[in-house]
């Protein structure tokens, strides 16, 4: 592959700005052309994670390469580490998933014009958030998400996803503020070196260190669903479900999880966090969240809240092996960040299409579902399994992983969270599917059209991708080495 | 001819809207001869302060003191041309000569009549030429002249609807504003008792020597300074006559009221206390605290008002109350972040309270509603005012890359700098609410679709019915309103929201020359130079 510098610039500008051009170009269609639009949508989601691709993968060679623009006192710079790159190809990669599903999804709803535009807007954001160089730029790029996915979270224009909408942006302005008064304090202590050249604050003293630290665990785990900050993220589910399924189970909430291990990692480092005791108190935080977040969506009787619910444990799993300061544990939640959500989105996708040809949301009415859609059934019994952590699904490497972290960090009680938590999961989806399988009650509708293809065929590639990726995890596992690497090498 | 302009320019700048203003009514008939006119004075102020700003940058450190007449002080006028004179003329050029595009071609459907237009623009010439007055003004008695220019302006450019409403608001300005100047004139006067002098620089070396005399007189100078300008600049809680000001003028007066106006109140208060009476003794008597105090509760209390508002003008009129409190706050942290951040602050609300003004009085204008609740899916209609207003928003809001960001940021640096964490979160806090008032206009803007009528009785519907039909086969006469058609305005209009969104652009993406040139007048205020 050709890794001359130019080539390495214009592949990063080139997959930051395919989502923002995209958008561009969607809003300028007029709404009557849906097939132009949907081929636009695709080549520009397309092209974003191509070069995605092409930067992670000269990232992940030790290839980096930076772009910067000095505007004042503050520098914007794109500057991709092997984080930001593994953040950058997920995204990336699934946002073109979450784009086919929505063409069937979406198919016979108003407002696609703006729908689209905004899908790709946000694609933009997501990357940006993943290549930023320093924190100013993270900033800048994760207020940029916040916004492009604002019309998204009110696309159904109901009063309810108004009231939604304005929870959304009240959450994530708030956790925003809190972010830059930290991002300030920090200029103030260490100025500006950027990502790359090892820890922001290294030899920095100071008491009011902590308090910063909480600032930032505070600010971007509104986004992360760090409970108790976590409302917005169920009442965001009123999107249409590829919003939810993208953004609300992946992309914008892993902003928050990448923002929150970018703060442990590159800003404090795993020396000063672990002075500060990060290792002690916030893995506490983590796996209360991962309980009570999984026991909190065994109560909801609507799938897409369970889902959310469920989202709220599951990222804590990531923070779980971040705040262990273990390479084990980072490399697990590494994995977990690479894995799940080829299960999870599989998982909204599979209520999308039960929602849309059966109309039901509620489990409780899903009897009999599984007759009808016994394919779709069939791959969500495959991602619910994938969400307890069971071989041959590629979930479990994560779960192994972050595990052993927890061990060889001497903190065994958090193994067994992750093991009790694997099995409330079990008790979580087996008995929708259970369900689903043995009602009685045989609602009319069909598994078939074409709609209902391009909604089920990116279901069962992440399906495909899921047991692929657990029989082979070497696939995955350089990503999440590249990290270990990079941060504990 | 060049020579005598360049030689002269501090006081051309002040003269040229002030002669052009006074001139104007001669041609009132002649509309086109008017707007020409006064973009003509506009552009030839904004060319005569980027010619100023350029002395500034090359001379830096040293101030053009330009004596009127060639009289020296202390018996002289003195016109200074320092950082903050230049930095806020430049963001009263900037900000004024979009506005005043803005009014080409369609005053008349704001104000009323021919006659009143021409009236319109001797006000806002004046008011402009006493802005650039107290920017450049050293001279007590001169500032305080000005002052009173402009007050009596702005209750013009209130009252110019004739409406009962914009005549009561103006009544309420003039006696709240005739108040205040005659607590400043006061306050003057009693400087001009202990110190025997007018001009800035020699009031200041008084003030510290008759500190020491005779105290109480100082401490009722300070007070009656500060009670006064913070009257005529809506300080919290002083703000009362604001929202009912800045809501019933025309659109263009509201902008130019709320976006500069009030600045130029700030910035003689600004010059008062940091120039007259010095940082010590502001310190002194407690001023910067009750600055600080004063502010965070604007920038709270604002915002929360602002919420409930459904008319859009009123809820930007309370926003103005909010956004006001940020400056204030940083007038008060006495640091130099914080005040260059107030600074910048002030520049970078003047271009996006002028945006907001322009664009919601354009969908006023054209829609022919005032409510928000009555604004769904005018965006659709008027992509370009309405993208404007978004740009605004954002901007007001705090998103990096738009202006607000880069003021707010050394605002905040500026307020960790003095070691108090309050006034930070009070930053963030109204920034939250500011979002919470501003995003259900971007929501309806954009988002909503227009509601269907309510459920009417089948009698009603008949009659409707018969009307229509009616109407359909009658030729349009006087009697039946025709159906407007809701679209942007005209071309003036457009390039004067897309120079004002660009101002918020280039404030903050390149925000570099700006904040340096503010920074410096921090440091020129603060005497650390």
């Amino acid at each position: 592959m050709p890794y001359s510098a130019d080539a390495l610039k214009i592949y990063l500008v080139l997959g930051l700005s395919s989502g923002a051009a995209g958008g561009l170009a969607v809003m300028l269609i007029p709404g009557a052309r849906r097939r132009l639009r949907n081929m636009i949508t695709l080549l520009f989601a397309a092209s974003g994670a191509v070069f995605s691709w092409l930067t992670a993968l000269s990232v992940f060679a030790g290839k980096g390469t930076r772009i910067g623009f000095v505007s004042g006192d503050l520098e914007w710079s794109l500057d991709p580490d092997p984080l930001g790159a593994v953040f950058g190809l997920i995204a990336s990669t699934l946002w073109m998933f979450a784009t086919v599903y929505s063409f069937g999804y979406m198919a016979e709803k108003s407002g696609q014009r703006v729908y689209y535009s905004f899908f790709l807007f946000s694609l933009s954001a997501a990357v940006g958030v993943a290549f930023a160089g320093n924190l100013v730029t993270l900033y800048l790029f994760y207020e940029l998400l916040t916004l492009a996915t604002y019309p998204l979270v009110i696309h159904e224009r109901t009063p309810e996803a108004a009231a939604a909408g304005t929870k959304y942006i009240m959450y994530n302005l708030s956790g925003a503020g809190a972010i830059l008064i930290a991002i300030i304090i920090t200029y103030r202590y260490a100025g500006d070196p950027g990502f790359t050249g090892g820890p922001v604050l290294a030899g920095v003293n100071s008491p009011m260190l902590g308090w910063l630290l909480v600032m930032y665990i505070v600010g971007f785990g509104v986004k992360a669903a760090l409970m108790p900050l976590h409302r917005w993220l169920p009442a965001a589910m009123v999107a249409p479900t590829p919003v939810s399924a993208l953004l609300h189970a992946v992309a914008v909430v892993y902003a928050g999880v990448f923002g929150v291990i970018r703060v442990v990692y590159s800003v404090f480092g795993r020396g000063l966090a672990g002075q500060l005791g990060i290792s002690r108190v916030l893995p506490w935080v983590a796996a209360s969240t991962i309980l009570a977040g999984v026991i909190v969506a065994l109560r909801q009787d609507v799938l897409k809240r369970r889902l959310a619910y469920q989202t709220v444990s599951h990222l804590s799993y990531i923070l779980l092996g971040a705040f262990t300061l273990q390479p084990w544990g980072l490399a697990g939640a590494m994995m977990q960040m690479i894995t799940y959500p080829f299960m999870k989105m599989t998982l909204f996708f599979c209520a999308g299409i039960i929602a849309r040809q059966t109309g039901e949301t509620r489990i409780s009415r899903m009897g009999g579902v599984g007759r009808k859609l016994p394919w779709t059934m069939a791959a969500f019994t495959a991602a619910a399994l994938g969400m307890t952590g069971m071989l041959p699904l590629s979930t479990f490497w994560g779960k192994y992983y972050l595990m052993k972290g927890s061990v060889a960090g001497g903190m065994w009680p958090f193994a067994l969270v992750l093991a009790a938590s694997g099995l409330i999961n079990a008790a979580c989806f087996i008995p929708v599917v259970v369900q689903a399988f043995r009602g009685d009650k045989t609602p009319s509708c069909k598994e078939k059209g074409g709609s209902m293809a391009l909604m089920f065929a990116p279901a069962a590639a992440l399906v495909v991708i899921a047991l692929v990726t657990g029989l082979v995890p070497g696939i995955v596992w350089p990503g999440a080495e590249a990290v270990t690497d990079w941060f504990f090498g | 001819m060049t020579a005598v302009i360049a030689d002269n320019l501090p006081a051309f700048v002040i003269i040229v809207p002030l002669f052009a203003g006074v001139v104007l009514p001669v041609f009132a008939r002649r509309q086109r001869l008017v707007e020409g006119l006064v973009v003509l004075a506009e552009a030839a102020g904004l060319a005569g302060v980027g010619f100023l700003a350029y002395i500034v940058f090359t001379h830096r450190g040293t101030d053009w003191v330009y004596q009127m007449g060639g009289w020296p002080a202390p018996w002289g006028i003195e016109l200074t041309v320092n950082s903050l004179a230049v930095f806020f003329l430049f963001a009263v050029m900037a900000v004024s000569l979009p506005i005043a595009l803005f009014t080409m071609g369609n005053l008349k459907d704001e104000v009323g009549s021919n006659k009143r237009t021409a009236r319109f623009y001797t006000l806002f010439l004046l008011l402009v030429g006493s802005l650039a007055g107290m920017a450049l003004a050293n001279d007590l008695f001169n500032t305080y002249v000005l002052v009173e220019v402009a007050t009596l302006s702005c209750c013009g450019l209130v009252s110019s609807r004739g409406t009962p409403r914009a005549a009561e608001a103006a009544f309420t300005y003039l006696v709240l504003a005739t108040l205040a100047s005659s607590l400043v004139v006061i306050g003057i006067g009693f400087i001009y008792v202990t110190t025997g002098h007018l001009n800035m620089g020699f009031a200041s070396q008084g003030l510290a020597q008759a500190w020491q005399d005779r105290p109480h007189v100082v401490w009722l100078a300070i007070s009656f300074v500060l009670v006064g300008f913070g009257l005529k600049s809506a300080l919290f809680p002083l703000h009362v006559w604001l929202p009912d000001a800045h809501s019933s003028a025309p659109s263009p007066a509201s902008a130019v009221l709320s976006g500069l106006a009030v600045k130029g109140y700030m910035i003689c208060l600004l010059k008062f206390l940091y120039v007259v009476f010095g940082p010590a003794l502001m310190k002194e008597f407690s001023v910067d605290r009750i600055l600080v105090l004063a502010g965070m509760a604007a920038i709270i209390c604002g915002a929360v008002m602002a919420l409930p508002q459904d008319d859009l003008k009123r809820r930007l009129a309370f926003s103005t109350v909010s956004q006001v409190g940020y400056i204030y706050l940083g007038f008060g942290l006495m640091d130099e972040n914080g005040l260059a951040g107030a600074l910048f602050y002030l520049a970078s609300h003047a271009a996006i309270k002028s945006t907001l003004f322009l664009s919601a009085g354009a969908m006023i204008a054209s829609a022919g509603k005032k409510k928000i609740s009555e604004m769904a899916g005018i965006g659709r209609k008027m992509p370009l005012t309405a993208a404007a207003f978004t740009a605004a928003s954002l901007g007001l809001i705090g998103i990096p890359m738009f202006s607000g960001f880069i003021g707010k940021w050394y605002l905040i640096a500026g307020s960790l700098d003095t070691g108090d964490f309050l006034p930070t979160v009070i930053i963030i806090a109204g920034s939250v609410l500011c979002a919470a008032y501003l995003f259900p206009v971007i929501r309806a803007m954009w988002f909503e679709t227009p509601q269907k009528a309510k459920q009417e009785s089948t009698v009603q519907q008949e009659c409707k019915t018969a009307v229509q039909h009616a109407a359909e086969h009658m030729p349009a006469g006087p009697g039946v309103p025709r159906e407007v058609r809701v679209k942007d305005p005209g071309a003036a209009q457009k390039l004067a929201l897309i120079l004002l969104t660009a101002v918020i652009f280039v404030l903050g993406v390149v925000p570099g020359p700006f904040i340096e040139l503010a920074r410096s007048a921090a440091a020129e205020l603060l005497m650390l130079r």
